[in-house]
């Protein structure tokens, strides 16, 4: 008991207990598997309840694409009426949902630099978070124009208060660096979930044809990046290029199916497809995709009649996205995007039928692409497609807008089973261009683009009846949350 | 003893051995008794004016020599009035001494020591479990309850095994706790609330300290008040053997208000389905999820025959049983209590039970001549229980219990998504907790020097709880939906206290007594917890016995640990000159682990002034005090109720799917919890290097006074506690991807006033009656909720006034009932306000409402910003579930050997939110129709979007008849084997006058009523013997 007295006297720094139940900054980032797992955060950031379902109330709600069901939040049907303010949940959700995943690529990025690990692993691990703060950036540039650049891991409350970038240029100098600098560090080496050097080309020739077009169309902000439109298409062109020409890990898909297969996630056409799986425990880890675009049918498993009259069943859904009349008649009727991909009757397990969008059994012809037939209760695997091969093929046709792109376009079209463009003849580029957004529409439909390839190319109020009257900024960007401008006193 | 006690002692002894055989001229001698007769050892006898002295011996035998006849001999002993007698021509006396009433000498507890009640200068309550006998309670804060000015107990389940909530002068925290930290024997082994370790049959006695001059020696841990209890030690110089047996019986209040005519809820079903626009349910017909509802016709003509009482089937007589043995022994130079206590209490629901056994082995030797003693205290306990405690007594009706009502068929269930049968549940379904706690202490107190004495005492605590449960393929929604699941849940924590300090204590020029204080304390604490759980169970036989039979791809394991490391340097400094004026003065330092890097360490001085003012001569001229004293406290105390690690960066942890398998995946942003509006994860375990504790700053000024011979004492307080830095999460930035962060931003206070009247009205020898009144009222408010903009909050549109929510939603109104409002007290209800209901679809759109809203047999609200539409901004403050005060009376009487107590418990001024106040089976036929225009209850209608407003306000205020208890006394029996008797009969909760609606007014500080089922009342049947 003497020992109390001693005790008493022992100095203060024994006042630090050493966390022993989870990891921090004290305990981790020790190893190259450290490392890994910390960039398989970053990945997992993308899976977020918060992110990955919400970028569809923002990309299609918002769009000619789909409409919101009549009693989903206030927040939703904003979406549609392009009432969105900075008090938006969803805008908020979708917003800190991005920085989310951006922090967590700087943690890897700090973390993996100079660290002595085998140069192979940090290269490749430098260029995959260096792709993810780039993408999740560009995310948010598409959806609130000047938005704060985080260019390394906060983890102190004085690092909190992030600035806006002065203008577009600072913009996409850094998005343009990191990709830049993916490319360099990364290989070819295609992993389900993963990005290699193949995405890093696809997401860089995708931000040189935003920044071309919206600098070209005159989209607000847009007139201070440097580089001339030319110049923008010709990268844009450049780096499409480098992926349809300069690799042979991934190519067009003959298999229109194949592409939507929730068991084919590594098919030729996925440069970067979110890995989820219908045996997680939580939401995010297995996804709830499908719920969102299939329509409420009665609470009960539907069968879905296959190309080759074998049935597919699924659960029904929340009918929370519903395909417009627009986006269904921009297909022409022999389109097999439309005839294959949507979903206009259900059946029972003996294939006789439950009813059509006719009888109104199914409220809306739904898509295909989130399909799981092997759902579990509300848990299915389907994946947003985040980079598809033919998403660059048409990235490539518009930004060359020549007779090489007209093969790309042409490809698609083919594949759908609808004529194709005999040659270029009496088209103007933008009239080529302008050709392509609408195929883009057609091929990308539910794969969250539609919104940003109107914005980009100055044609929202053109298509969405709703955003009429609103001001170039305020069809052109969201406006930053208020929780941001509240807590963010640099950011007014 | 105290310590001066000892000391004096100590000196007589040493006095007579040297002294007192040298003028041997008389020899007396006799034997001290008290009132009883039983004799007194140890006490002094003094032959007056001269240090000529003895002590008697164990049988209270003394011998001494005098000088003469005429010599006056002094006998003393502590507790007792000291008598004096002439010696004269007698040489054998027998001298009784009676108990002293002044009690003056009473020692109390105080942190770290014990100090003479009159020397007090904090506000101190003692309860001296003796003056509260036969009050039945399986946990320590039950016996509180009603017996201190300023300490609010609610009981408000009667789940067994429950705890209560204790607090002492109102809430302080919001995110700290408001629990007082409890003492035992020296240990503060946690905090109020559920202590089931300690049995209140061990307790001697317990103080409370409430103002910061006694508490704030316990530093960052006793800005909520502190509860010291002192067990019972060895019996005064014998040996002693009790035996206690209580047996409570239990039954509801009043009756269960459920469905008992089957053809009025059904009617009153479709009439509410039909006004909503949906298919009425009995219309004899499956529902969507094919549960067959007979029509309005098979109900009445009785071919549906089918009434259940549920609640017969679900509820029971609770019975539980209390049985205690102990042995207490003490001689000379060692004391021991070994005490033994089984309890058994019943659920009043079927198969709802706790156990629970506690050992408590206590032993004190004595060494070198008494200056030494050594100590331990020993402490098992271990219990069970089953839980049952969800059982669907408000289930329909109309469901026979078995198929056919036979009980030898199958259960009836109502669809295949039926987990709400209550049979079904309890014969099939696990739910078990099993816990074990050691408590073992030892100390050391060494007598350096007369004046010096030295103290160390070690503190060890381990607990042990493990939870099974088991959900079956069938009955539970968990198991139906994962083919069975299964888990166990592992708890463990330790904790380790070592004190060590030093007390010096000086009288100087008869006048200047100083006590003086000063140690060190070590605290480390650590808690694991595991938690593993299965699914998908081929063969349900074990239940969770076999984890690994689940599916070996779905188990799921997870397990914590925490760890926690406090120092402590601590003194107190007491001054009392002339016995009139006192001063104290206490600070502690604390160091914890929990602290962040740039706040390690936190100091809590204390002052209080003391006078006692009937030692002056201009008082005592007056003749009309026996006591007045006037005390006044000021001092720093504070809450670490902060979890650990938040000054820690912490990583989170998910997983992604690489490769045709699930990978670890570890990086910054850890989940905090879940948004209340979007249910979406909040991310938080960014660091913050400056947290620290709660600081509270509590002012206390009071007087004791006693009149007529102190047969009326009364105690008066008036307190200020204002709490700063409290604990809170601030909002973050989105850009940083961080939510949340813990800081210490925002202020309440709690003001108050405590009043304690003692009396004893009349007392003879056969009667004496007696009683206590207790009156405490406490003023909350908070004062600043930190940062507006990074604390988040919300502007109420009609006042301007700042607030947030606090609390979890209440499903029925989607709506979070409670806000914490700067200016206003904690947790007061935020809605709409009712005027009636409308009555025409004209009056519904002119008073502002649309659509659905505006219909006859709506509530009518009301539109109080004038702007002509109902919506968020016309809510406003609508209820306070604050007390306006809290009293409380004793009263007690005896005549010769029977003794009758009763106590009245009683809260005013607070609202309760009656969640039920709409859609019972009492009220529902109360119903707004077009034949009954009432204005005091809306239609039915299904569907309808209720709205928080102050419809459901109701004030809360009762008075309770909380304890009635009878006793008789065998102690003129006869038997040579029996010391002492009780036989008793005790009461709790008989009577409550309320005009509250639901079955109980007393419920959570909250002010929510979710319904329930009624209180219980209990009868115990005790006896308690002694040998």
């Amino acid at each position: 008991m003497g020992l109390t007295l001693v005790l008493g006297f022992v100095s203060c720094e024994s006042l630090d207990v050493e966390p022993k139940g989870f990891y921090s900054d004290e305990n981790f980032y020790k190893t190259i598997e450290d490392a890994e797992a910390s960039m398989l955060y970053a990945y997992d950031g993308l899976t977020q309840v918060s992110y990955a379902p919400v970028t569809y109330y923002l990309t299609e709600l918002a769009s000619d694409n789909c409409i919101v069901k009549p009693d989903e939040g206030a927040d939703a049907q904003a979406f549609v009426n392009w009432e969105v303010t900075s008090q938006n949940q969803l805008l908020t959700q979708y917003y800190r949902s991005c920085y989310i995943a951006i922090n967590r690529a700087n943690a890897v990025i700090e973390n993996v630099e100079g660290r002595g690990f085998n140069e192979n692993d940090e290269n490749r691990l430098l260029g995959e978070a260096l792709f993810l703060r780039a993408y999740n950036h560009f995310n948010a540039v598409k959806a609130f124009g000047l938005a704060p650049l985080q260019t390394s891991l906060i983890d102190k409350l004085d690092e909190t208060t992030a600035s806006l970038p002065a203008d577009m240029q600072v913009v996409y100098a850094f998005l343009i660096s990191d990709l830049e600098r993916a490319i360099n560090y990364l290989e070819v080496n295609r992993v389900v979930g993963r990005v290699d050097k193949i995405a890093a080309q696809a997401l860089l020739s995708k931000v040189y044809l935003f920044a071309a077009s919206a600098k070209e169309s005159g989209v607000p902000k847009y007139e201070t990046i440097l580089e001339s439109v030319e110049n923008l298409y010709a990268k844009a062109a450049q780096y499409s290029g480098d992926v349809l020409f300069n690799q042979g890990e991934y190519s067009h898909d003959l298999n229109l199916q194949n592409i939507y297969n929730v068991e084919m996630p590594n098919g030729p056409e996925h440069i970067f497809i979110l890995s989820m799986d219908s045996s997680g425990t939580a939401e995010g880890d297995y996804s709830k995709l499908s719920k969102y675009f299939i329509p409420w049918i009665g609470g009960a498993t539907v069968y879905l009649k296959n190309i080759d009259d074998s049935f597919s069943p699924t659960h029904d859904g929340w009918s929370v996205f519903q395909t417009t009349d627009d986006l269904f008649t921009a297909y022409n009727t022999d389109d097999l995007r439309r005839n294959n991909l949507f979903v206009s009757e259900v059946f029972d397990e003996t294939g006789a039928s439950l009813g059509t969008t006719g009888d109104g059994v199914v409220a809306y012809p739904f898509t295909r692409k989130y399909i799981d037939p092997n759902f579990e209760g509300d848990k299915t695997s389907t994946r947003p497609y985040l980079l598809r091969y033919s998403d660059i093929q048409l990235v490539y046709a518009e930004a060359a807008a020549n007779a090489e792109g007209l093969v790309q376009y042409n490809n698609i079209r083919n594949r759908a089973g609808v004529s194709e463009l005999a040659d270029l003849s009496g088209l103007s580029k933008e009239e080529f261009r302008q050709l392509v957004i609408e195929e883009r529409q057609r091929e990308l439909a539910y794969e969250g683009d539609r919104l940003w390839d109107l914005r980009r190319t100055n044609t929202v109020q053109a298509k969405v009846t709703q955003a009429a009257g609103l001001s170039p900024e305020a069809v052109a960007f969201y406006p930053i949350p208020q929780r941001e401008i509240d807590l963010n006193p640099n950011i007014n | 003893m105290n310590k001066q006690n000892r000391i004096w002692l100590l000196s007589a002894i040493l006095i007579v051995l040297c002294v007192g055989t040298i003028n041997a001229q008389i020899n007396i001698g006799g034997v001290v008794t008290d009132q009883l007769g039983l004799p007194i050892p140890g006490a002094n006898i003094l032959e007056k004016g001269t240090t000529n002295g003895a002590t008697t011996d164990f049988d209270g035998k003394f011998q001494l020599a005098v000088a003469s006849k005429k010599s006056s001999i002094e006998v003393s002993f502590m507790g007792f009035q000291t008598a004096v007698l002439q010696v004269g021509d007698k040489t054998t006396f027998t001298i009784s001494l009676k108990e002293d009433v002044a009690a003056l000498d009473e020692v109390v507890v105080v942190g770290y020591g014990s100090m003479k009640k009159s020397d007090l200068t904090g506000s101190v309550t003692s309860v001296k479990m003796d003056d509260i006998p036969s009050k039945p309670s399986n946990s320590i804060d039950g016996l509180l309850q009603g017996q201190v000015a300023g300490v609010q107990v609610i009981t408000s389940s009667d789940d067994p095994g429950a705890g209560a909530t204790v607090r002492i002068r109102g809430g302080s925290s919001l995110n700290g706790g408001n629990d007082p930290l409890v003492v035992v024997d020296g240990f503060p082994i946690g905090y109020a609330g559920d202590l089931k370790q300690i049995s209140p049959q061990d307790i001697a006695s317990m103080e409370v300290l409430k103002d910061a001059s006694a508490s704030a020696i316990y530093g960052s841990r006793g800005a909520n008040g502190v509860i010291m209890i002192t067990t019972k030690k060895g019996a005064k110089h014998t040996t002693e053997v009790t035996v206690s047996q209580q047996n409570t019986f239990s039954s509801f209040t009043s009756d269960l208000n459920l469905w008992r005519d089957p053809v009025l809820m059904a009617e009153l079903s479709n009439e509410s389905r039909i006004n909503g626009g949906f298919v009425p349910l009995y219309i004899g017909t499956e529902d969507a999820n094919g549960v067959y509802y007979p029509s309005l016709g098979e109900l009445k003509d009785g071919s549906w025959s089918y009434n259940t009482k549920w609640d017969d089937v679900v509820f029971r007589s609770p019975v539980s049983n209390n049985t205690n043995l102990a042995i207490r022994s003490q001689t000379d130079k060692t004391q021991f209590s070994l005490s033994t206590t089984h309890f058994t209490q019943e659920g009043v629901y079927i198969e709802d039970d706790y156990k629970k056994l506690n050992i408590n082995l206590n032993v004190i030797h004595k060494l070198y001549d008494g200056k030494v003693s050594v100590g331990g205290n020993v402490i098992y306990s271990k219990g069970d229980r089953t839980n049952n405690s969800d059982l669907a007594y408000w289930r329909n009706p109309i469901f026979p219990v078995y198929e056919n009502n036979d009980p030898t068929q199958d259960y009836f269930l109502a669809g295949s998504q039926d987990y709400s049968h209550p049979i079904a549940l309890v014969e099939n379904r696990t739910n078990t907790n099993e816990f074990k706690d050691f408590i073992g202490s030892a100390f050391v107190d060494i007598q350096l020097l007369p004046s010096l004495k030295l103290k160390t005492q070690l503190n060890y605590k381990t607990g042990q709880s493990i939870t099974d449960y088991y959900n079956p393929k069938i009955y539970t929604e968990d198991g139906t939906f994962n083919n069975g699941s299964g888990g166990i849940n592992n708890w463990d924590s330790e904790e380790t206290v070592a004190e060590t300090f030093l007390t010096y204590n000086k009288m100087f020029n008869e006048k200047h007594k100083f006590t003086a204080m000063g140690g060190f304390s070590y605290q480390y604490y650590e808690a694991r917890s595991s938690d593993l759980k299965a699914y998908d169970f081929l063969n349900e036989s074990l239940g969770n016995g076999n984890l690994a039979a689940g599916n070996p791809e779905k188990q799921t394991v997870a397990n914590a640990y925490t760890e926690t490391v406090m120092y402590s340097g601590l003194g107190r400094f007491n001054y009392v000159y002339d016995d009139k004026y006192m001063a104290t003065f206490t600070m502690r330092a604390d160091g914890s682990s929990k602290f962040g890097d740039n706040n390690k360490w936190a100091y809590f001085p204390s002052g209080a002034l003391g006078w006692k003012m009937h030692q002056e001569d201009f008082i005592k001229d007056l003749d009309v005090f026996n006591e007045l004293k006037l005390r006044a406290s000021f001092g720093i105390s504070g809450n670490q109720g902060i979890s650990p690690y938040l000054i820690n960066s912490r990583y989170g942890q998910d997983q992604y799917y690489v490769n045709g398998g699930w990978q670890t995946a570890i990086g910054p942003g850890y989940v905090v919890g879940w948004d209340s509006q979007t249910g979406k994860k909040t991310w938080g375990g960014i660091p913050n290097p400056d947290l620290k504790w709660e600081t509270t700053r509590q002012f206390n000024i009071g007087g004791d006074f006693a009149f007529f011979d102190r047969k009326l004492k009364v105690t008066l307080d008036y307190y200020n506690k204002y709490t700063t830095d409290l604990l809170r999460e601030r909002l973050l930035s989105p850009s940083s991807s961080y939510d949340k962060m813990w800081v210490n931003d925002g202020e309440i206070e709690n003001q108050g006033i405590e009043l304690t009247i003692n009396g004893t009205i009349f007392k003879n020898e056969d009667w004496s009656f007696g009683g206590s009144l207790m009156f405490s009222k406490n003023k909350n408010e908070v004062v600043s909720l930190g940062n507006e903009l990074s604390s988040g909050l919300t502007t109420d549109a009609l006042t301007g006034i700042k607030y947030e929510f606090s609390g979890s939603t209440v499903e029925a109104f989607r709506a979070i009932p409670n806000i914490l409002a700067v200016g206003q007290p904690i947790n007061v209800f935020y809605g709409y306000r009712v005027d009636g209901i409308v009555q025409s679809e004209a009056e519904g759109l002119a008073a502002g409402l649309t659509g659905d809203l505006a219909q006859p047999g709506e509530f009518k609200y009301v539109d109080l910003n004038e702007d002509g539409v109902i919506d968020e901004d016309d809510r406003s403050i609508i209820g306070d579930p604050n007390p306006d005060f809290i009293a409380s009376l004793n009263l007690q009487a005896s005549y010769k050997n029977f003794d009758i107590s009763m106590f009245f418990n009683g809260s005013f001024g607070q609202d309760i939110f009656n969640t039920k106040s709409f859609g019972e089976a009492g009220n529902m036929p109360l119903r707004w129709t077009q034949d009954n225009p009432t204005n005091s209850y809306p239609s039915l209608r299904d569907g309808r979007t209720n709205y928080m407003s102050d419809w459901y306000i109701e004030e809360g205020s009762f008075v309770r008849l909380q304890n009635l208890s009878i006793g008789y006394n065998l102690n003129d029996i006869d038997l040579p084997w029996l010391k002492r008797g009780r036989i008793f009969v005790n009461g709790t909760n008989l009577f409550t006058i309320t005009d509250f609606k639901g079955y109980d007014p007393e419920i959570g500080t909250d002010g929510i009523y979710w319904g329930g089922y009624p209180k219980l009342r209990n009868w115990t049947l005790g006896v308690e013997f002694t040998f």
